[in-house]
């Protein structure tokens, strides 16, 4: 019941949550120095040119009338359209979100396997030569930067030992995307019972998510490794040994106490790989979330980078208001308050 | 009287009395900075084989005795340019770092101060954090401009938080020690409170935050150089040699952009193993 209350006023907070990042969205594009009208018409431009742009956009009102005029947008489910394409961002938002969450979801699910894994073989044998193997792995994925590990995945996979198709973005040239019923390849053509792009869809999300798999697992490992290890040695696992109950059950309950950190990272993850992505969806043409918001940003297009600020901030607020009421449902140790 | 009571609590150096596991710790500190300071050194000093910047007729020549790293597409020299990004690379970090240290530092000061403002500057930061940072930097380099100075300002204001909440979080247990109680006890100032008595306590555990932050300002600069951004394309950097040799990387020629990658790696792990060791060194028992 206490989680209960907990959850209720966790998910009434979201509204006052939701206010801060519109506006933070709103100032981040619209206070920061920088010169989109300039960058829109061109170094050719004259003077006029420049207002006549400037009126278009409805750059010369003062900052709040524009504020006004944003909140009353967002109300009706306008968050504006692309200075450059007119399309409306919403539908962009909507458009490109299923690829990129297709994506973070599939690499999450790899770098939490992988990462719990190395976290657990290190504690486990603390001190010994898996522990410092480990720990050699797990800092070792943790320098390379995850877009240069990206190249070297595609050289070495693609190139030297052909197992991966080239980086040409989430379908082969030749294959028929399959109708969109959610926009995820893998679910779509699962529907449409297509099993020769479902294969290929697997085959082109290989790298992608094997390169934010592999980066990402480092966190999760030193999250496990940390969490765990005062777990093995605490007086529930002393006991369970003296039991004699056997080696596996005895890690299961040390597991038990060590998962709320986990989850918690898992979360804090999920959020920063919403937008973290984006370099690596460039390098693959993974046409996501992630790699729209990079080219609105270098176009200076200010609506759409609102409204990714707008849809990321969400998806942050979302996951951690969710994530901390899991831990909670979880974990009887946190204080409600 | 003071400055003996206040080296002493709260931050435990190393255990006493085991001389050469010290002697090992000073090793594991020494190596990595002599490497970088290795690779500045010869970024700025030593003579390069090749002109970092000028186009050589053989263009996409295979790393031998003449090319040690080859060259790239344009016909430049990989190891001349590579040598020549670190001069521009690193300083770049470390100046973003150091910008955030001193304002980080002092906000982090300012949050410790008794009332409801402190918890909510951490709680701002928490969600400024959640944020996918890279994507902020690249957000304010291409609003506000783009050119290396925004870059350094990009990298230093991505770094703030980690340093208040560091700051704070430390803070708030070395407040309640017998020797802070004391420096009040005798009128001792706020402000002299904080830099005499509660800064010096936290010096390491700082500086091995700021290298942690120098590896992660390495990154997002190379990230932001091979998006193109912030970093002219004529300027040699690590992240704009990867993008090179990005193409190269499909059909073979691997050279281009595997070198300055390991460039980076190495930078990358010579500044984590800095900070792992002093954290070791100066923090309590927190994660490895």
């Amino acid at each position: 019941m206490r989680v209960l209350g907990y959850a209720r006023r966790r998910v009434l907070f979201l509204p006052v949550g939701l206010l801060s990042v519109v506006v933070l969205a709103f100032l981040l594009v619209n206070a920061l120095p920088g010169n989109p009208v300039g960058v829109i018409a061109g170094p050719a431009a004259g003077p006029e040119e420049l207002a006549e742009i400037e009126r278009r956009l409805g750059l010369d009102r003062p900052l709040w009338e524009r504020f006004v005029d944003y909140l009353g947008g967002l109300v009706r489910g306008d968050l504006g359209s692309s200075y450059y394409t007119d399309r409306p961002i919403l539908s962009e938002i909507l458009r490109f979100a299923p690829a990129t969450l297709e994506l973070v979801i599939l690499s999450l699910i790899v770098a939490a396997v992988l990462g719990v894994g190395l976290g657990t073989l290190g504690a486990y044998h603390k001190g010994r030569l898996a522990d410092r193997g480990s720990r050699f792995v797990v800092t070792t994925f943790q320098s390379i930067p995850d877009f240069f590990l990206a190249l070297l995945l595609i050289y070495l996979c693609f190139y030297l030992a052909g197992w991966a198709p080239a980086p040409v973005g989430r379908l082969g040239l030749m294959d028929e995307p399959p109708p969109a019923v959610t926009g995820a390849l893998l679910v779509d053509s699962l529907i449409a019972g297509d099993m020769t792009v479902f294969r290929s869809a697997v085959a082109h999300s290989m790298l992608p998510v094997l390169t934010l798999g592999i980066y990402y697992s480092a966190y999760f490992a030193r999250s496990t490794y940390a969490s765990l290890v005062p777990a093995l040695e605490s007086k529930q696992v002393e006991f369970a040994r003296a039991c004699g109950l056997p080696e596996r059950t005895v890690l299961a309950y040390a597991f038990r106490q060590a998962r709320t950190p986990i989850l918690t990272y898992g979360g804090i993850l999920l959020a920063a790989l919403l937008g973290g992505a984006a370099i690596i969806e460039t390098i693959f043409s993974w046409g996501g979330f992630g790699e729209w918001a990079i080219d609105s940003i270098l176009q200076l297009d200010m609506p759409a980078v609102q409204g990714f600020i707008l849809a990321a901030g969400l998806g942050t607020l979302l996951a951690f208001t969710a994530l901390d009421i899991l831990v909670a449902v979880l974990d009887p140790r946190v204080r409600y308050d | 009287m003071t400055e003996t009571l206040a080296a002493d609590p709260t931050t435990v150096t190393a255990p006493k009395g085991r001389k050469p596991r010290r002697g090992r710790r000073r090793l594991r500190l020494w190596v990595p900075s002599g490497i970088l300071a290795g690779m500045l050194a010869a970024a700025y000093l030593a003579p390069l084989p090749y002109d970092p910047a000028e186009p050589l007729p053989d263009t996409l020549a295979a790393p031998d005795g003449e090319h040690w790293m080859g060259t790239d597409k344009f016909g430049i020299d990989v190891f001349s340019r590579l040598v020549a990004s670190a001069g521009v690379d690193i300083p770049l970090a470390l100046a973003g770092m150091l910008i955030s240290l001193v304002v980080g530092v002092l906000l982090g000061l300012a949050a410790l101060h008794r009332g409801p403002w402190g918890e909510r500057v951490v709680r701002a930061l928490d969600v400024f954090q959640a944020f996918p940072l890279l994507v902020l930097a690249i957000a304010l380099v291409a609003l506000m401009g783009n050119n290396i100075e925004n870059v350094v300002v990009a990298i230093a204001i991505i770094n703030v938080p980690r340093f208040v909440r560091l700051v704070r979080s430390e803070g708030l247990t070395i407040r309640e020690s017998r020797y802070v109680e004391a420096a009040h006890a005798i009128g001792a100032t706020g402000p002299r409170v904080m830099f005499r008595h509660v800064l010096p306590n936290m010096t390491g555990i700082i500086l091995a935050q700021a290298s942690l932050a120098v590896a992660h300002s390495i990154v997002v600069i190379a990230s932001l150089s091979f998006l193109g951004i912030g970093i002219n394309a004529a300027d040699a950097s690590w992240g704009a040699m990867i993008q090179t040799g990005a193409q190269n990387m499909t059909t073979g020629q691997w050279w281009v952009s595997v070198f300055p990658g390991l460039a980076i790696f190495l930078t990358v792990l010579c500044f984590n193993a800095i900070s792992d060791e002093l954290q070791d060194s100066f923090g309590r028992a927190r994660q490895r």
